[in-house]
């Protein structure tokens, strides 16, 4: 009887979002609304002397001014916490004695208008004395450089090192070592929507309501409450339509607990912050900053015996106000670095360090700098023993035999399909085919270069292909939460069949464009039985969204969301059968709901509407079966089972112009396993967003500072993120879906195609080079960097 | 270079420390079929006199410096951005926005092809987008003029696509989105 799930179905969403019905955090206008803006720091790291905010106060339509100080008896510092042995410093959400980053906060002004705002913080006036900055993890870890934090000895946040089996014994045992220092650049989530909150305090029943852009709604709960002195219970939080996150709204930020403290001080008025792109691009959250170094043991064949890691991460001035990310990311670089690969013998070594930076959060599979390390370093192998980089990764790839495996970190690994994606992508992505062609365009160039840099005209396309194969807990197996520190609890859906015979959905996912409105509707209809138009999932709002801290994100939804909906469907066919069979004299299990109708198995005159059931169950309960309660409503809490990878193989086919050296991008194609799919649009919409994320990553975006911390890409026309001209079309085959879980088979996408495409762009683009011998050590390949690896201009250093 | 090199110069005025007061305008503009008497601040955005002014709040701001698109509008047609633009600047032109565009019950054909592509994720950028692909189908048709310009190509689309910019999508969908939008316009307008 599945009728939507597995199809096209168009989205729910869609008729509001293409008409202009959306309601996005700034659509909201409540009468009486004060407009916030943010006096903000031009420097990376001062001591703040003094701040005048007479001239501000006394501009007409200023409501208010706040600095730290007028702030301190309505917000509490914000204390992040961690792992034990983490140095993690109070802050408060504007800036005392130092700023120590660039936008860091300093005054708020609340006025009748935006723009009056901003008007009112060009006439705050602040006395700063500029230190020293730190733009780069060389400058962090220098022992007699400037601090982030004076309170702290040094500024390393947190270190850990862990070892797995014995990797010191597998190097005595290599034929080769490589040894390679890799650089993963500071990069930005970038939603289209930035960030934004409209909150209001109502001292009459000492109330607060968040209206909001985030990724979940009960956290904010506790670090509002906590930062405000209000019980959690007392404080509402309401999403409505969110335009994008990527990771970067999984935290409040310091501007919005800056504005609830500014709301706690004017009580009654509902005070709106609209973070502008400049704000979002300088300091609405960044990822990614990390080096790698790693020395591998290989043997004369190719295989990893075993893995030194030492990676460091550039974490920004301020931990985020809840969950401890620049730790969290190297626990699960730790954990998940082998993949699906026969590697048991490592030790990985993590530090995060304090620099003065906009706040490290969480990025799109925030842990793809495992993938990415290890793909370079499986290429680099390829390239040492001249082995084909295929080939390199089935030698290594543990065999299809091999599973259930228990990685050497504790999550075990099952169902896991890469070698046939891998013979799959062979055929469909046609390698051989364009190994030809790059092999004659090469012929054509001279001794063996195709091209000729600075000689326009020469002969020969400069062609690369990369190849990557990597897995994602998407969401893990049950095991792979304890192996990650936490012990995740079930996901928990509600629903009540309305008195019209409708079906409410109640999730704690918090979707943000994953479709979640479509994708849990055609299963909960399936489930019961009913037309999707039966069926409202309702969202978003911490009044009626079952209890979770974690909301939409780690691409769980797939199977936890859709998990819990089907249980909870299920659980409302349950009640309805029991309560048809009584009313039809017939046996519960006689009964089947089809297009909203009860009736018994084969008599077909022996039928109840659904809306006749509900409308008993609500209204007439003397029908009902003796003893039974009014109504009919279940929840349902779903625990996920074994598996929960989601794999995938990349292919990436690249041409370099070798006069200019910019990368065109020319075929992208993925083979994946996700299980069985909802709905194939979205999946694919899924997939195809994160490729094209991780080509930008690569290609264009960097959010760039100096060595001081000074920042320089405050806009569209410095942050570059591709547009429809730079990502292709992206060809997506299916493996057929492997059943670990039998109930549940469906498996997240949402981060896979971030994680996959900076490595498959970083291998084709250094196989194009393979003629120069250049290696890829660097993810952000602008054409300068191009050049330079090709020595046409000299490295900049 | 010490200041004492310098030749003099006379004594710059001292800057005003609030902003000059300009005094409000009074503007006439259709907006999607209303006309409408604005008293305007002259510094205020076409954006912001749409968004919070008339409360047509579908045409969205992504980045307020005119790369990204988000807040495309029609001015006579024309695919503006309406964060670059100002509200007097408007003066005596037709506005459309998305809302103006189709209804749920009545979808343009932009909106239908759209729907049928599952083109867009999260929404947000989605308004400019929609009024920017409007543009490009109408002035294909407007230059085509009686003869049938036949199916746009994916590069073509893609180059029509590539001054709106979505973060969600990889664009596939939304190139399919317009495809299909082309072939809903072509197959009304042969029937």
């Amino acid at each position: 009887m599945q009728r939507f799930t597995g199809t096209r179905v168009t989205r729910v969403e869609d008729p509001r979002i293409l008409t202009g019905g959306g309601l996005y955090i700034d659509d909201r206008q409540p009468h009486g609304l004060g407009h916030a803006a943010f006096v903000r720091s031009p420097f990376a790291h001062a001591r703040v002397h003094s701040i005048d905010t007479a001239a501000a106060r006394a501009h007409p339509g200023v409501i208010a001014v706040f600095t730290a100080a007028d702030l301190a008896r309505h917000v509490a510092p914000i204390v992040t916490q961690g792992p034990p042995g983490m140095s993690c410093p109070r802050f408060t959400c504007l800036a005392t004695d130092k700023v120590r980053m660039v936008g860091d906060t300093v005054a708020l002004v609340i006025a009748d208008s935006r723009a009056i705002a901003e008007d009112a913080c060009e006439l705050v006036e602040v006395e700063y004395e500029e230190l020293a900055g730190i733009g780069s993890i060389a400058r962090a870890l220098a022992s007699d450089g400037p601090r982030v934090w004076d309170e702290l000895e040094g500024n390393v946040l947190y270190e850990e090192q862990t070892t797995y089996g014995d990797p010191d014994a597998a190097f005595t045992r290599a034929a080769h070592t490589i040894r390679e220092t890799f650089v993963q650049h500071r990069i930005t989530n970038c939603p289209m929507e930035t960030r934004g909150v409209i909150a209001t305090y109502e001292p009459g029943r000492n109330h607060f309501t968040y209206i909001g852009t985030l990724q979940g709604t009960q956290m904010a709960r506790f670090v509002i409450g906590s930062a405000l002195a209000l019980p959690t219970t007392n404080i509402d939080v309401i999403l409505g339509d969110v335009g994008g996150s990527f990771g970067q709204k999984t935290s409040l930020g310091h501007e919005e607990l800056a504005v609830c403290a500014a709301a706690k001080a004017l009580p009654g008025r509902p005070v709106k912050w609209i973070e502008d792109r400049t704000e979002n691009l300088s300091v609405g959250g960044q990822a990614r900053e990390e080096t790698v170094t790693v020395e591998a043991a290989v043997d004369a064949d190719g295989r990893i015996l075993g893995l030194r890691l030492d990676m460091v991460l550039a974490g920004g001035a301020y931990p985020t106000s809840s969950a401890p990310i620049t730790t969290l990311v190297g626990t699960l670089a730790r954990v998940l670095i082998p993949g699906a690969y026969d590697i048991a013998d490592y030790s990985f070594r993590h530090r995060a360090v304090f620099t003065n930076k906009a706040t490290y959060v969480a990025y799109r599979g925030p842990w793809a700098i495992e993938t990415w390390v290890r793909e370079r370093v499986l290429d680099r192998i390829g390239r040492e023993l001249g082995l084909d980089p295929v080939e390199v990764r089935r030698r290594n790839l543990l065999g299809a035999d091999a599973f259930p495996h228990k990685l050497p970190a504790g999550p075990t690994l099952s169902g896991i399909t890469l070698r046939s994606a891998l013979d799959k992508s062979e055929r469909v992505a046609d390698w051989a085919g364009f190994r030809a062609e790059q092999a004659s365009e090469r012929a054509r160039g001279e001794g063996g270069k195709p091209g000729h840099p600075g000689q326009p005209g020469r002969p020969g396309r400069v062609l690369g292909l990369g190849v990557v194969s990597f897995i994602e807990p998407a969401p893990g197996p049950a095991d792979y939460g304890p192996s990650i520190g936490f012990n995740v609890p079930p996901e928990r859906a509600m629903a009540r069949l309305e008195v019209d015979g409708s079906l409410s959905v109640y999730t704690s996912q918090a979707p943000h464009g994953q479709g979640h409105e479509t994708t849990l509707a055609q299963l909960a209809a399936d489930e019961l039985g009913v037309p999707m138009s039966a069926v409202r999932i309702i969202h978003s709002d911490s009044r009626t969204a079952p209890f979770s801290m974690m909301g939409t994100g780690g691409s769980r939804a797939a199977t936890v969301a859709s998990g819990s909906v089907i249980g909870v469907a299920r659980a409302v066919r349950d009640q309805v059968a029991e309560i048809v069979a009584h009313m039809l004299e017939a046996n519960p299990t006689d009964i089947e709901v089809v297009d909203g109708v009860a009736r018994v198995k084969g008599s077909p005159d022996k039928a109840m509407p659904l809306a006749q059931v509900a409308m008993t169950a609500w209204l007439a309960p003397h029908y009902l079966p003796p003893g039974r309660d009014p109504g009919i409503e279940a929840t349902f809490d779903f625990r996920a089972g074994d598996g929960g990878w989601t794999q995938s193989v990349h292919s990436c086919f690249v041409e370099i112009d070798p006069e200019t050296g910019v990368v065109k991008v020319l075929r992208y194609v993925v083979v994946e396993d996700c299980g069985d799919v909802i709905n194939p649009a979205i999946v694919e919409g899924q997939i195809r967003g994160g490729i094209a994320q991780g080509i930008g990553e690569v290609l264009y975006e960097h959010s760039a500072y100096d060595d001081d911390g000074t920042f320089k890409a405050g806009t569209f026309m410095d942050y570059l993120i591709p547009s429809s001209m730079e990502i292709p079309p992206i060809e997506i085959h299916h493996v057929d879906a492997t059943v670990v879980t039998q109930e549940v088979n469906f498996r997240g996408v949402g981060e896979g195609g971030a994680i996959g495409a900076p490595a498959a762009v970083c291998s084709a683009v250094e196989d194009a080079l393979s003629p120069w011998n250049a290696k890829v050590l660097e993810q952000y390949l602008p054409p300068s960097r191009v050049l330079e690896l090709m020595g046409v201009i000299p490295v900049e250093r | 270079m010490a200041s004492a090199e310098l030749p003099s110069t006379p004594a710059l005025p001292a800057l005003p420390t609030a902003p000059l007061e300009i005094p409000a305008a009074t503007v006439p503009v259709t907006v999607n079929g209303m006309r409408h008497s604005a008293t305007v601040e002259p510094r205020r955005t076409l954006a912001d006199w749409l968004r919070d002014d008339l409360g047509l709040t579908a045409t969205h701001l992504g980045c307020e410096h005119g790369v990204c698109g988000a807040c495309t509008v029609l001015v006579d047609g024309d695919p503006v951005r309406s964060c670059l633009m100002l509200a007097v600047q408007a003066r005596d032109t037709a506005v459309t926005t998305v809302e103006g565009l189709g209804s749920v019950a009545a979808m343009h054909p932009v909106q239908q092809g759209c729907l049928e592509a599952m083109s867009f994720q999260c929404g947000f950028c989605t308004p400019g987008f929609l009024m920017a692909i409007t543009a490009y189908l109408a002035r294909r048709e407007q230059i085509a003029g009686t003869q049938s310009a036949g199916a746009p190509s994916d590069d073509e689309l893609r180059e029509a696509l590539s001054g709106n910019l979505c973060r969600c999508t990889g664009y596939q969908s939304i190139v399919d989105g317009v495809r299909r939008a082309w072939e809903i316009t072509s197959e009304s307008s042969g029937a």
